[in-house]
């Protein structure tokens, strides 16, 4: 019955569009839409599907609906299919090593997939009483994030940052580190991001391998790509495939999942550039009213069940570094863990960008990491909020009318600001310094010992990206002997 | 967009700062003005007492008067710290007691402390060192019935052979434009370390020595002379301190209030843009929402 269900297009508006269909058969609202379009590229004709998502019934058995795909092509009285449900991805272990766009396509170039199943990308999100409330660790071996924000096992982290400092690259050292050790599945969303990066990832992926078995990290993941050259409906929904995806895999087998989105904003924007189209009236800043519902929407079913866990790690955007900007700053509340990634901590050559201060987790609380771990924690941001007070007396009247604790403090505190920084694997190529790894234990007790004093005589700069606090010590013996 | 009223308070209470920092420096440029001419008006004064000191020692070569003993015995040393005591005077006391730890670091002898000045008094204390002696009421107007019991003090502990040495860190005045954190000996009594400008060469200079005749003998009047001459030098050191520290603070404060200048130009500019920022999204909002009803 479905498939004999067939409108006319009425009206194309940018990325949305009308149709009508008979008025006792409108296609409920989420309905996939599918239509054929021709294109002429230097006198070629191409034709192409192009998928549609219902979004609002207009009534009269018009609805207006979402392109997923460029528009381009299509003309008013063009014939349009409605499949009777949602767009839908294919699921399962077949899926795994393989690249898809947001309806479930490969673009990998390794011709088509065949799957046991596909599921709708739109779905509910799990029951409250479905919810897992286990609180681990998930520890990646990065300091500043092990320390101050750690990552929880089946919960869900943000990485925010303004435009260039580095949330790409810390995504893609999170999937180095953990992708790598990680016995589940991992699946990965590029929503409107650069397509060289996605590109960049999947190549790494393929020459990484899991632990010592010899297989490629690829073998374990499923990728999604949305990025930035697509319209606005793509970028909306990619991430709801990739979930999709990770869903089927928490669900039917149970394993740890990972889920890494880059970049959540980019869905937000997406979003807002589809919401006038479809005739809602826009709110502050110039978003969709509906700007927490999408998000929450869609952060809800990011979550830990019975079955299995998906932790997820997200990347978001922060435009014009203003952590006020509704985007961010609705996406915020869902969060276990914020890594905020600050500008000028960047500017200092420090990276990774991650502000001490502003980063937290839900986890950073004894019953959680342990009455040590805490405590050196919250010593640590103790130092560096007090230096971050006495900038500007030193800003005005110099570091000598300090009083003598307070001297020695900054010195401490611009030791451990530099501590903070750490060499990443994957940025091996442009730095130059092989990727370290530090474990939590020796993360908790370089810094215990930085706070106690310990290391106040090596140089600032013996502190700039070393492992441990013994490495530290190293560099600042090679750093005298020039 | 930083949050505006976080600005505008910030600026605020910079612009107090510098309120206070600018009054400062107009205050210790008056207190300079006052402190230099009383080390100067001492200056003629040590003057003719070093050259009497020296008239006489040309007499009296022979005599070892005991001020000018070394001695080799004695494992104690003392020094004098010369510290303020009021801060916001830049590098002041840092300077005065980078010499003074030094000095410390280097004399073999176990050293005694005789700290002058409450910010010297509390880094030691922060540096858990002994301190032999604290005097605190010496301000900017060094009087010399302050000065001569210290002295005096010393002089005795050296005579008992309690002491083989005295020293003093201070900061000593060259010109206006020059001050040096120093140590100067005071015990045993060497000639070269007058501190007092012009006066050493005044009588060389003149090619011209008098020859007296001393009633009492020579030996007699050192026996006055000798001490009188360490009270003043020790005094002069006060003075060029005293001098020193308004300098120091009037460099500090212009430094601090030139600053904070900066600081507000900055914040207003930020301020400013946040401002204008505020007023433009507010204009969008206001223009989207009308022409979507529209």
């Amino acid at each position: 019955m479905a498939s004999t269900n067939i409108g006319k297009v009425t009206q194309v508006i940018g990325s949305t569009l009308d149709a009508q269909f008979q008025e006792d058969q409108m296609p409920a609202i989420y309905n996939a839409l599918k239509t054929e379009l021709t294109r002429t590229i230097e006198g070629e004709v191409f034709t192409e599907t192009l998928w549609c998502e219902v979004a609002q019934h207009l009534g009269g058995g018009r609805v207006r609906a979402v392109s997923l795909g460029s528009t381009d092509g299509l003309a008013r009285g063009a014939s349009i299919v409605d499949t009777g449900a949602p767009v839908s991805v294919p699921v399962g272990e077949e899926t795994l090593g393989r690249v898809f766009n947001m309806v479930g396509e490969t673009i990998d170039d390794r011709g088509p997939i065949e799957v046991k199943g596909r599921m709708p990308i739109h779905r509910m999100a799990p029951e409250l009483k479905d919810i897992s409330p286990k609180t681990e660790l998930f520890e990646t071996g990065i300091k500043v994030v092990d320390l101050l924000c750690p990552l929880v096992r089946g919960g869900k982290a943000g990485l925010f940052g303004g435009a260039g400092v580095g949330k790409t690259v810390i995504i893609q050292e999170l999937i180095a580190r953990l992708a790598r050790f990680h016995s589940g599945y991992s699946c990965f969303a590029g929503v409107g991001e650069r397509t060289r990066e996605g590109n960049d990832l999947w190549l790494e992926m393929q020459d990484a391998k899991i632990g010592d078995t010899g297989r490629s990290v690829i073998d374990q993941t499923v990728m999604v790509f949305g990025q930035m050259n697509e319209p606005p409906g793509a970028r909306l929904r990619v991430a709801l495939s990739a979930l999709t995806m990770a869903e089927h895999f928490r669900d039917e087998t149970g394993a740890d999942t990972l889920l890494f989105v880059d970049n959540i904003f980019r869905f937000s924007q997406a979003g807002s550039e589809v919401s006038a189209l479809l005739g809602r009236m826009p709110s502050a800043v110039g978003y969709q009213p509906t700007l927490a519902t999408e998000m929450g929407e869609l952060q809800e079913r990011i979550t830990s069940t019975n079955r299995g866990a998906v932790t997820s790690i997200q990347a978001i955007y922060v435009p014009a570094d203003d952590y006020t900007d509704p985007a961010p700053a609705t996406a915020f509340a869902h969060l276990d863990s914020t890594v905020n990634l600050e500008r000028s901590i960047s500017e200092k050559g420090i990276y990774p960008a991650v502000d001490p201060l502003a980063s937290s987790s839900r986890v950073v609380a004894p019953e959680y990491v342990g009455e040590r771990h805490y405590r050196v924690a919250r010593r640590v941001q103790q130092i560096l909020q007090r230096n971050k007070d006495l900038q500007d007396i030193i800003a005005i009247l110099g570091v000598d009318e300090l009083s003598e604790e307070d001297r020695i403090l900054v010195a401490r505190a611009r030791r451990i600001e530099r501590f903070l920084s750490q060499a990443f694997f994957v940025a091996e190529q442009f730095t130059g310094m092989p990727g370290v790894n530090v474990t939590r234990e020796d993360t908790i007790r370089s810094f215990e010992e930085l706070c106690d004093g310990k290391w106040d005589h090596l140089s600032e700069q013996a502190f700039m990206y070393v492992g441990t606090i013994e490495d530290a010590a190293r560099r600042d013996e090679e750093l005298k002997q020039g | 967009m930083a949050n505006r009223r976080a600005l505008v308070k910030r600026r605020k209470a910079v612009t107090n700062t510098r309120k206070i920092t600018r009054t400062m420096q107009l205050i210790a440029t008056a207190r300079f003005q006052a402190a230099m001419s009383r080390a100067t008006a001492s200056q003629p004064y040590s003057a003719k007492l070093a050259e009497m000191i020296r008239d006489l020692s040309a007499v009296a070569e022979e005599t070892q008067h005991p001020l000018m003993q070394t001695r080799d015995d004695v494992d104690r040393a003392a020094l004098v710290v010369l510290t303020s005591n009021r801060g916001l005077c830049g590098s002041y006391n840092a300077n005065v007691l980078r010499a003074a730890m030094a000095h410390i670091k280097a004399e073999d002898r176990s050293t005694e402390t005789h700290m002058v000045g409450r910010k010297g008094e509390s880094f030691f204390r922060f540096q858990e060192l002994a301190m032999a002696q604290v005097t605190r009421d010496i301000d900017d107007k060094p009087r010399f019935d302050q000065v001569q019991p210290i002295a005096d003090a010393l002089m005795e502990r050296f005579r008992q052979g309690e002491i083989a040495s005295a020293h003093i860190a201070y900061t000593r005045f060259y010109t206006p434009g020059k001050q040096k954190a120093e140590i100067m000996q005071l015990l045993p009594l060497v000639e070269k370390a007058e501190p007092v400008e012009g006066d050493a060469s005044e009588g060389a200079k003149s090619g011209y020595r008098a020859e007296y005749e001393f009633i009492p003998s020579p030996e007699e009047l050192l026996d006055q002379l000798l001490p009188a001459s360490v009270r003043m030098r020790l005094f002069q050191c006060f003075n060029d301190a005293a001098v020193s520290e308004q300098i120091a603070r009037m460099v500090a404060m212009k430094a601090a209030t030139e600053a904070a200048g900066d600081m507000i130009k900055n914040l207003t500019r930020e301020y400013n843009r946040a401002r204008q920022t505020h007023i433009t999204m507010e204009l969008l909002d206001i223009v989207g929402g009308a022409n979507a009803l529209a």
